[in-house]
């Protein structure tokens, strides 16, 4: 436990200090800002704009962070040579993993918080009253991309950085799509069709599942006891594509 | 007294003889052979073509071989950065956590100060709060960085970075240190430096394996040496055998290797 969490802040002290995190927040603040213009020209809509816009930007940029990162956290430190340094030392494999993945949680953490309180700020400004329903979309938000930098570091120990960026990227789209695509198979009553898309949708993570933002503009009621158990059976899937990881990280030699 | 931790085990070579654990050697290399795959085809390269010597507890063992012939990729196996396809190895110590290792040509975190870098690594260990920073505080003392402590490691110069690279592989106070050319990139005064550091663990009956090209300070430091040439060790005996059996040692690695 004392090497993950010595290997979780080292992490989170590498990513925090790059400078291309820093203009990318800075960006996306701009681009959340850029909902207000957005906002003043559709008639009567500005709160919902600023909030369908804001969440958008926070999901868009956040992966951006998300998937950049994560692919070259392991990479890095194999191409630089520093796990002669860790592996040297009484450091497992899996320690390694588990203590990349918390530091990079603690990132996109203080990351989506930043982008976070400022659209809440905004949304705040615009209305006149505080949404708190934004700061819960993008906690929701968070779970996704837990998700998808979980996927992409196990996607890291098998090929080259940019190779795990593009699945990662991937497998956001298709988690966001996955139910949608067996509903409508299941329509066309095809058994092997169904069949297929129920296998992709067991083996890609369901991130739809826990997208607030129709409910947060007021699109959608939301059931809150299937968004918990939801985001219960994502954190399991993080354990087990973690764990993976792991086990393909143990067989490399350096 | 020491237990030990057998890292590999593959009996395939019948010089995988069982030892009594208090004899034990600090390191002992038996048989040893790695084959990699390298290129598209995945053409198998033979790196280490039967590697045997023994590293005796208080050492200072240098391991020594022109570039190429093995002597990185053997304290890798050693240290399990990599699996041997045959062969045995042990280290007489309890586990990695009493053993240091400085690699070749080190790279470290470089958005850490020395002074951050030295605390992640004695974080990695079982230390007291207390112990951890009486060490990073004593080495960064030992190897000359005290007034550089806070500055990023991106800011050290190469051989600033081997001394912070010393101070590492000693950061949990080992019994068995590997230093893969601890002497390469340092001016005369760091590697006085660096030999005063070894000479002082050799004092404190630690158990020194380096390798080396610059064999003034293998005759300085070593007791004993192994000499490879193309994955196999061709020699291996204490200084004054080889200094025997020639004038320098640079003589008698030159004749060895080319014999």
């Amino acid at each position: 436990m004392r090497q993950v969490r010595a290997i979780a802040v080292n992490t989170f002290k590498e990513t925090i200090r790059d400078r291309v995190l820093a203009v990318i927040v800075v960006f996306a603040l701009v681009m959340i800002a850029g909902g207000l213009w957005l906002g003043s020209i559709s008639l009567g809509e500005q709160g919902r704009m600023m909030k369908d816009f804001g969440l958008a930007a926070v999901t868009g940029f956040g992966l951006i962070v998300a998937v950049f990162i994560a692919a070259g956290l392991v990479h890095k430190e194999v191409e630089k040579r520093t796990v002669f340094v860790l592996f040297s030392k009484p450091v497992s494999r899996g320690a390694f993993i588990g203590g990349k993945f918390l530091g990079l949680c603690a990132t996109m953490a203080v990351v989506l918080a930043g982008m976070g309180l400022f659209l809440f700020a905004l949304v705040g400004v615009l209305d006149g009253r505080a949404s708190h329903m934004v700061l819960v979309a993008t906690a929701m938000i968070y779970v996704q991309l837990l998700t998808v930098m979980a996927v992409t570091i196990f996607f890291s120990t098998l090929g080259s950085a940019i190779l795990a960026s593009v699945l990662g990227i991937c497998v956001f789209v298709a988690g966001q799509l996955s139910q949608n695509v067996l509903s409508l198979t299941r329509l066309g009553k095809n058994p092997l069709t169904e069949a297929l898309s129920w296998v992709v949708y067991v083996i890609i993570p369901n991130l739809a599942a826990v997208d607030v933002k129709a409910g947060v503009v007021g699109e959608q009621t939301l059931a809150w006891g299937q968004i918990g158990l939801w985001a219960a059976y994502l954190l399991a899937y993080m354990v087990v594509v973690l764990a993976l990881a792991a086990l393909v990280f143990r067989r490399k030699e350096f | 007294m020491h237990s030990s931790v057998i890292l590999y085990e593959v009996p395939s070579s019948p010089r995988d003889t069982p030892q009594h654990e208090a004899s034990r050697p600090a390191v002992l290399v038996c048989g040893l052979h790695k084959t990699v795959r390298v290129g598209f085809r995945a053409r198998r390269v033979e790196i280490l073509r039967g590697v045997d010597f023994e590293v005796r507890r208080g050492d200072v063992f240098g391991l020594l071989g022109p570039n190429g012939a093995g002597k990185t990729t053997s304290v890798k196996v050693i240290l399990g950065l990599m699996r041997p396809t045959r062969g045995s190895v042990s280290i007489g110590v309890e586990s990695l956590a009493d053993v240091g290792y400085l690699p070749e040509n080190p790279y470290f975190y470089d958005y850490l100060s020395g002074r951050e870098f030295l605390g992640f690594c004695a974080h990695l260990f079982a230390l007291d709060a207390d112990v951890r920073r009486e060490r990073v505080e004593g080495l960064l003392r030992d190897v000359g960085l005290v007034q550089a402590g806070d500055l990023h490691l991106r800011k050290y110069s190469k051989g600033m970075l081997q001394r912070i690279g010393i101070a590492q592989a000693l950061v949990n106070d080992p019994e068995l240190v590997l230093l893969d050319e601890p002497m390469t990139g340092l001016d005369p005064v760091g590697r006085v430096e660096v030999k005063r550091i070894i000479e002082s663990l050799r004092e404190r009956g630690k158990t020194v394996l380096f390798n080396s090209h610059i064999l003034s300070d293998v005759h300085e430091l070593c007791s004993r040496i192994a000499i490879m040439r193309e994955g196999r060790v061709i020699w291996t005996g204490s200084v004054d055998e080889a200094l025997a059996e020639a004038e320098t040692l640079e003589d008698f690695f030159i004749r060895v290797v080319q014999a």
